[in-house]
């Protein structure tokens, strides 16, 4: 018998996994991704040898139907006790191959997958190098399977009831899909009203539809859906659980004004003596009272005292709003509110920002009041906005002549900015520049452009209907400073075709500022549990395969939380994660894999370290008693319909207490071994 | 009266009057500068007690003895300043109960011990913040600053040659207070992480292991340096890593009995220095 080299100090029951091992080594070519750099024949010669190894053969693509069928045969005609398949990332295809070992009658968790792509065949030059390293991974794996165990699959039961975080066009979207599909959705909006940044803008590219026109009828049907219960003015603060049975804990912000029995007749905004508060809604460009609706369609249509700047909650005198009020609605005593939610499946649709443009102090922005950013020009463009849609100044009210528009204005700017292209904002200049055509005729709007990006339906058509029919001028070069001179904005920039410097007398600047995360999104994302990017906006599980799902089961993506998207982007995102949660409610239980940790309660300590450090509360403790009833030690338990099998509690564990079925230490130990 | 003298009357009072079952204490020793732990059931045992400037072996670990205090009753200790901190880890781990540990604190340096006022350990809390609040600017140990100094390689090869004196003999680990479980990992055989003999390998194995499970527990008191038979100098690893977590994570052992511990504990603005 060959010596396994694992065994030259092992004890006997060990070397029964070998004896007893059958394993068949299945290595992908996966076209030229591995078989260009790792000699595929060669290092079937060479796992063929291995110990216990029963068949070792490579194939063009094991994942295509005949490699699956070669698997299944291989394991029905040499009776194989486990698989190991040399490819890709086991985030590819480990399912596709697990499902094929079932079929052929294997435990689905005997199959285990050797990845030679990225972390072989993608990061390596050097085929012989390549081709030796291959084989490291691949009997590292061997000797993993030897030691694996049948596992059961775990069956939980699904709360079909979904929860939508954010209620921007995004969040509605998805929330009126599952709402409609006949399921129960919680739509929680941290602003005091539906609608997010759409709800903002003026029109829309490339149809110039009427933003709030395709908009607010959406916001009511979600506020009127039977299906759907709406908590405006509402935080997500708490996730717990996993898949199919979340506990969410929502923090309801206290409004002050009883939703319950106020009609929004709007008497106590008409009478609030303060009413010289910025306006978040308008950008600053309008003013509000200290008890407000963002807009006059918000959803609900009920106000709320913002607290800050009332003035009873600043001096203790005023209640002004409380006289005129005839329902008694206003409530100073009221206190934010918590509650609990049982929840199956969430979608994350928290949307964006846009970038403080502060930190390009040459363009001047907060320095000279008609230097605003493009959602300012959106408001100012807005029939609902504080201009009445006028374009006018900020200044002086004055319908400005001539516009200069700065693209990527923190966009495609590692220096100072960020490095990604936000997406929207060649469509959204070019929009500024026909609204502008279209409202201030002979309007003189010069673009400074670095590339126009107009890919998408009847998008390039959009941008050509600009600059031909709406002539806008597009200057390819960047802007160097923005100045003031006898009342004109005086920007100096580059025209790069011409190959000359350019200085414009303008009477607006607006930067197409960059679209970044939210600021509190990072933390965000720690508390439901989700991965995130150095930019803050969260992380897709597989960038082309699984676009919408997050890495964390059971939490999906939706809009510009993940990447800078547009409205056509967000909207078809949105629908995507809902017929997913639909998908996932569509059945009564779920089945789990069996990847669940383990305590073994006789050499537990009970220090308790594992109940803290496990992020699912999946860990309780448990009291051991003698016969008379009497506490005689206490242990850790896992919970293995909430463990999420992460395995933080078996590398903390002290004492080697606990262990992860399908990662158990035996297996890893052998893993490393094996290298 | 002398403090030795003090405290025996004390003990004499706590278990004449039941509020104990027993009084851990110091003894003489073989040698004139050597203590060796007293077990004290009786008043009339209590002459026998020694407290001085030679007591500094923390006697905490004698409490996680199994069985001791599982009849819910009282145990006094004598313990300096690091020993109640251990009281406090080991309550925080669920160890022990800290209502059951009565606290004889006394504290000094080479030459006088001075009493500790306070019975219970939550008594202390001040002593151990003033302590923990003088950490950073409190005297470093000369040969600390020596190693750090030294470039990775340089140090890999200092710890090297020091444990490859290492016979394995585990007295660091039952001297240690912190080291209280059933089975110690390098005693789990299925897999064998930690190899047994006291080669190169499992000997960097065991005093990384040993490093790693001390991390935010250890509270310097160098029962482990004392116990070693070939003199590694092993406090010099764990006070490193005492002060890593102090520096990353504001966390000094043995605060209070409800600290949690520093590496089984998340919290959002924990420094991220690695992982995106």
């Amino acid at each position: 018998m060959p010596q396994c080299p694992m065994h030259r100090s092992i004890s006997s029951f060990i070397l029964k996994d070998c004896i007893m091992a059958k394993i068949g080594v299945f290595i992908c070519h996966c076209g030229e991704n591995i078989g260009a750099k790792v000699d595929c024949t060669k290092l079937a010669a060479t796992m063929g040898e291995h110990p216990g190894v029963a068949i070792a053969v490579d194939y063009k693509y094991f994942c295509s139907d005949p490699g699956q069928e070669s698997v299944k045969r291989a394991i029905r005609e040499n009776n194989l006790t486990g698989v190991v398949v040399a490819a890709c990332s086991p985030r590819m295809h480990e399912a596709t191959f697990r499902k094929a070992c079932a079929e052929a009658g294997l435990n689905p968790y005997m199959c285990e997958i050797a990845n030679i792509r990225e972390q072989c065949s993608w990061v390596h030059n050097d085929p012989v190098m390549a081709t030796e390293k291959a084989a490291d991974i691949t009997r590292s794996m061997v000797e993993k399977v030897k030691r694996n165990n049948n596992l059961q699959p775990i069956e939980v039961p699904v709360t079909r009831r979904a929860l939508v975080i954010g209620g921007g066009i995004a969040g509605i979207q998805a929330a009126l899909d599952i709402a409609n599909a006949g399921q129960e959705v919680v739509l929680v909006e941290r602003e005091p009203t539906l609608g997010g940044h759409m709800a903002q803008l003026s029109e829309t590219f490339p149809t110039l539809d009427c933003s709030q026109c395709i908009m607010t009828p959406r916001m009511v049907e979600a506020a009127q859906h039977p299906k759907i219960r709406l908590l405006t003015y509402a935080e997500v603060v708490g996730v717990d659980g996993y898949i199919g049975n979340f506990h969410v804990k929502v923090k309801m912000k206290a409004r002050y004004v009883d939703t319950e029995s106020c009609t929004g007749c709007g008497d106590c905004i008409t009478k609030c003596p303060n009413k010289k508060i910025s306006s978040e809604f308008d950008c600053g460009l309008g003013k509000r009272p200290a008890i407000y609706t963002p807009f006059a369609q918000s959803v609900p249509n009920k106000p709320i005292i913002d607290k800050a700047n009332c003035t009873y909650f600043k001096n203790g005198k005023c209640k002004v709003c409380v006289k005129v009020c005839q329902l008694n609605s206003i409530n100073f005593e009221m206190q934010d509110e918590f509650i609990d939610l049982e929840i199956g499946a969430i979608v994350v649709a928290t949307g964006f920002q846009v970038q403080d443009n502060s930190v390009y102090g040459e363009y001047g922005y907060g320095k000279y009041k008609d230097i605003i950013n493009g959602l300012q020009f959106e408001r100012l463009a807005s029939a609902s906005g504080p201009t009445s849609g006028k374009i006018l100044r900020p200044s002086d009210g004055k319908e400005p002549e001539t516009i200069v528009f700065i693209q990527c204005a923190g966009s495609r700017d590692p220096s100072k900015g960020v490095r990604y292209c936000s997406k929207i904002c060649c469509m959204y200049t070019a929009k500024h520049a026909m609204l502008y055509a279209h409202k201030v005729h002979g309007g003189k709007s010069n673009i400074f452009y670095m590339d126009i990006r107009a890919a998408g339906k009847g998008y390039d058509e959009f941008t050509r209907r600009a600059i031909e029919d709406d002539e806008a001028s597009y200057l390819r070069g960047r802007v160097s400073k923005v100045w003031e001179e006898n009342g004109k904005l005086m920007v100096r920039g580059v025209d790069t075709l011409l190959g000359k410097p350019v200085v414009i007398a303008a009477d607006m600047v607006v930067l197409a500022t960059a679209m970044v995360s939210q600021p509190d999104a990072k933390d965000f994302a720690k508390t439901i549990g989700i991965g995130y990017d150095e930019y803050g906006f969260f992380n897709e599980a597989h960038l082309k395969l699984r676009p919408v799902e997050s890495s964390t089961a059971g939490i999906f993506l939706a809009g510009a939380c993940q990447s800078p998207k547009d409205i056509p982007d967000s909207v078809a995102q949105a629908s995507a994660s809902a017929s997913k949660i639909l998908a996932l409610f569509s059945k009564e239980k779920l089945e789990r894999e069996p990847v669940v940790a383990t305590n073994n309660e006789a050499t537990c300590a009970g220090c308790w370290g594992c109940v803290l450090a496990c992020p699912y509360n999946a860990i309780d403790k448990k009291d051991i008693l003698d016969r008379s009833g009497k506490v005689i030690k206490r242990v850790a338990s896992v919970n293995p319909g909430l463990c999420q099998g992460c395995g933080t509690c078996v590398s903390f564990c002290r004492s080697n207490s606990l262990d992860l079925a399908g990662f158990t230490e035996k297996q890893i130990f052998a893993e490393v071994m094996g290298l | 009266m002398s403090i030795q003298e003090q405290y025996k009357k004390r003990v004499r009072e706590i278990l004449s009057s039941g509020a104990v079952k027993m009084v851990i204490g110091y003894q003489a020793g073989t040698t004139a500068d050597r203590r060796r732990p007293l077990f004290i059931r009786t008043p009339e045992e209590a002459e026998k007690l020694v407290l001085d400037s030679a007591c500094i072996a923390n006697l905490s670990g004698y409490l996680v003895t199994e069985g001791l205090l599982s009849d819910e009753k009282s145990v006094g200790i004598f313990l300096r300043p690091d020993g109640i901190r251990s009281i406090n880890i080991l309550a925080a781990e669920a160890q022990l109960n800290p209502e059951q540990v009565v606290i004889l604190g006394f504290d000094g340096n080479e030459k006088e011990v001075t009493a500790l006022q306070g019975e219970k350990a939550k008594d202390f809390t001040a002593i151990i913040a003033s302590i923990k609040e003088h950490a950073p600017s409190a005297p470093r140990n000369p040969q600390l600053e020596q190693i750090e100094k030294m470039s990775p390689k340089e140090r890999f090869e200092f710890w090297q040659a020091e444990f490859s004196r290492c016979i394995k003999c585990y007295a660091c680990r039952q001297a240690c207070p912190m080291c209280y479980c059933r089975r110690c990992i390098v005693d789990s055989n299925q897999p064998q992480w930690v190899n047994t003999s006291s080669h190169t390998l499992g000997n960097l194995e065991w005093n990384v292991v040993r490093a790693f499970h001390l991390s935010g527990r250890c509270v310097g008191c160098g029962n482990c340096d004392r116990a070693c038979p070939v003199n590694i100098p092993l406090r010099l690893i764990n006070a490193k890593m005492a002060g890593e977590v102090l520096g990353a994570f504001d966390h000094f052992a043995g605060m209070s009995e409800t600290q949690e511990p520093v590496l089984a504990s998340f919290k959002k603005d924990d420094s991220e220095t690695f992982i995106l």
